[in-house]
């Protein structure tokens, strides 16, 4: 605030000088050049001030620079300022309203008597571009005052800061607004600046959290799950990190299929690849084990998936022989023999589904039998037996994981390698646009659009079977 | 033989020690001969609890199948205990393992297995060998 109205001060009285002395300031400036002009203002700086301000001569130089240093600060007003004074001052406030509200913020009495040393600090700490500016200014005023034409009269004038000589009263309440202006803007950059500077250096430390995190979650795939590392991360938080990695190197592996099918490698090369990617199922069914020892619910439950993933979920994860149907009708040149193939392994996913879906209803009832037939007082015992039952569920969600495992490969082994690969990246296509689905309706009731009644069948159907495979369309493969 | 035993306890435990792992073993050929003799009398046994799940779940596969199994309840046996020690020895593991499915006299094992044959397509191969099933 100190240095606000020493801005003030600054500005101020040099304005009222300034247009006054105008001509004969212009001739000293022109004597002298713009060395000269440097030297009164370091001059300014070291001095205690009094005396500048009674120098008029001194004053008017030392203040030629910094006005017209701080006019560039607004390089867009220059026009308003070569009015007549009145004229040019009503337009300066009117061009300065939209620092009005920085101005307003540092509006402060006007002190003739505040020390110069707070003056000469304030020099000092502005910015070294206005030292620039100031020299700069000087040539240009020299070339204005060498002209003395009216094209160039418009530095003149805004030198000036008005024609008229008996502006002095006026000028003073709006000069000390213009600058109080002229600093609000500069601490304004000032801030700005370093606003900018802690944008920057948070954006740094954000990317360096982000790589940290890639390396955390790259050795959570080596910790002990039972072990309890990060004990204090439940299991099933940490499940969900463990898919999320695996469905980027689900990703990863599923381009470099699609790149090893448009590039025809070898038989051999592509078997390779399929292989692999047979293990990277087989990996997410071990951990899904390990993670089903721990929280059981999260996983069958489906915690870890999209919405649209979750409706269409079977004991905590795809129903094979939904996949298996898919298959069937998007994949192209597939033999006959193939094809029975794939029904015949469809069917028994279908009879082994039907089987494991039925054991688990049968839990289902003996639990709530067990939960109902408690006594109301003291089911203690009932209780510890519904949660023995309940032990089985990690049972059926082996089995269930079993059986996708195994559909998984025996489906390689039906089809040959290319079309293994092809079906890999319908079923990794299908997944994604499942998730995509989630995504999309997450945002669309968000706008609350109107439900299609298509969508409200889909969903109010309690057969959870109704997936229509013949309504995704593939692009072929 | 058990008067030998008792005369000979306090004085050769050695003997003694090993005339229990004889009668242990005799009795675990006995349970084998048991179950061996169960399995053989119809083309699918299972061996379950009538209160699991998993068994049932099983059942309802054979049954889904169109198969006809002969299902022995572990729990409504008297030596039920002994046979499904025996069982666990069979499948070479020390978890509780039922159920536990016998096709045709040999095993077949655990619902693990069951589905990987299943989805495989030897199940229904074996089944028909074993003649539980005719389409």
């Amino acid at each position: 605030m100190a240095s606000q109205r020493i801005g003030e001060l600054d500005f101020s009285e040099p304005y009222g000088i300034h247009h006054r002395i105008n001509n004969p300031s212009s001739s000293l400036i022109n004597d002298q050049g713009s060395g000269f002009d440097f030297g009164e203002l370091e001059e300014a700086i070291g001095l205690q001030g009094v005396k500048i301000r009674n120098d008029e001569t001194k004053a008017s130089a030392f203040f030629t620079g910094k006005p017209a240093a701080t006019l560039e600060m607004f390089p867009s007003w220059p026009m308003r300022f070569h009015q007549s004074s009145i004229g040019g001052t009503n337009n300066k406030s009117g061009g300065e309203s939209s620092d009005s509200a920085l101005s307003s913020k540092n509006e402060n009495p006007f002190e003739p008597e505040s020390p110069l040393s707070k003056k000469a600090s304030s020099f000092c700490s502005s910015d070294q571009l206005q030292h620039l500016q100031l020299q700069q200014d000087m040539t240009n005023n020299n070339d204005v005052i060498k002209t003395a034409s009216s094209p160039k009269s418009a530095h003149e004038k805004r030198k000036g800061g008005g024609s008229t000589s008996d502006n002095k009263p006026l000028d003073a309440k709006t000069l000390r607004r213009l600058a109080q202006n002229r600093e609000a803007a500069r601490k304004s950059r000032l801030r700005k600046k370093a606003y900018v500077q802690q944008l920057e250096s948070s954006r740094l430390k954000l990317t360096q959290l982000e790589q940290d995190l890639q390396r955390a979650r790259s050795q959570g795939m080596f910790m002990d799950w039972s072990g309890g590392v990060g004990s204090n991360i439940s299991s099933g938080a940490m499940f969900d990190m463990e898919y999320a990695r695996w469905l980027e190197e689900d990703n990863r592996l599923l381009t470099e299929l699609r790149n090893g099918l448009e590039a025809a490698l070898s038989d051999n090369e592509m078997r390779v690849m399929v292989e692999g990617y047979l293990c990277h199922y087989d990996e997410v069914f071990r951990v899904k084990g390990v993670t089903a020892k721990a929280d059981v619910f999260h996983v069958i439950n489906g915690g870890w998936t999209s919405q649209a993933e979750r409706c269409f979920l079977w004991i905590g994860g795809f129903r094979p022989s939904e996949i298996i149907m898919m298959l069937i009708q998007q994949l192209e040149a597939v033999a006959e023999q193939q094809i029975m193939g794939m029904y015949g392994l469809r069917h028994s996913s279908q009879q082994a589904e039907e089987a494991l879906s039925q054991g688990l209803d049968q839990l289902q009832q003996s639990v709530v039998d067990t939960i109902a037939g408690a006594p109301l007082v003291d089911g203690v015992q009932q209780m510890v037996v519904a949660v023995g039952k309940l032990a089985n569920l990690e049972g059926f969600l082996r089995q269930a994981d079993n059986l996708r495992q195994q559909t998984l490969h025996q489906l390689c082994r039906l089809l040959t390698v290319r079309q293994a690969a092809r079906s890999f990246l319908v079923i990794g296509e299908y997944y994604a646009r499942l998730r995509a689905l989630s995504s999309l309706w997450a945002s669309r009731s968000r706008d609350q659009t109107i439900i299609t009644s298509d969508e409200n069948s889909c969903q109010t159907t309690t057969d959870m079977q109704m997936l229509q495979p013949s309504h995704n369309h593939f692009s072929s493969f | 033989m058990n008067q030998e035993s008792v005369m000979h306890y306090q004085v050769d435990p050695w003997n003694y020690y090993m005339m229990r792992v004889r009668r242990r073993r005799m009795e675990e050929e006995d349970e084998m001969e048991r179950v061996m003799r169960i399995v053989s009398e119809s083309a699918v046994v299972i061996f379950s609890s009538s209160s699991c799940c998993m068994c049932h779940a099983m059942k309802s596969l054979f049954c889904g199948m169109g198969v006809n199994t002969m299902v022995h309840e572990l729990d409504q046996d008297s030596k039920g205990k002994q046979m499904e020690k025996t069982l666990m020895r069979l499948l070479a593991t020390n978890s509780t393992t039922l159920p536990v499915v016998f096709i045709g006299g040999k095993l077949v094992g655990s619902m693990d297995t069951l589905l990987a044959f299943h989805v495989n397509g030897s199940l229904v191969p074996l089944l028909k060998q074993a003649g539980a099933l005719w389409l």
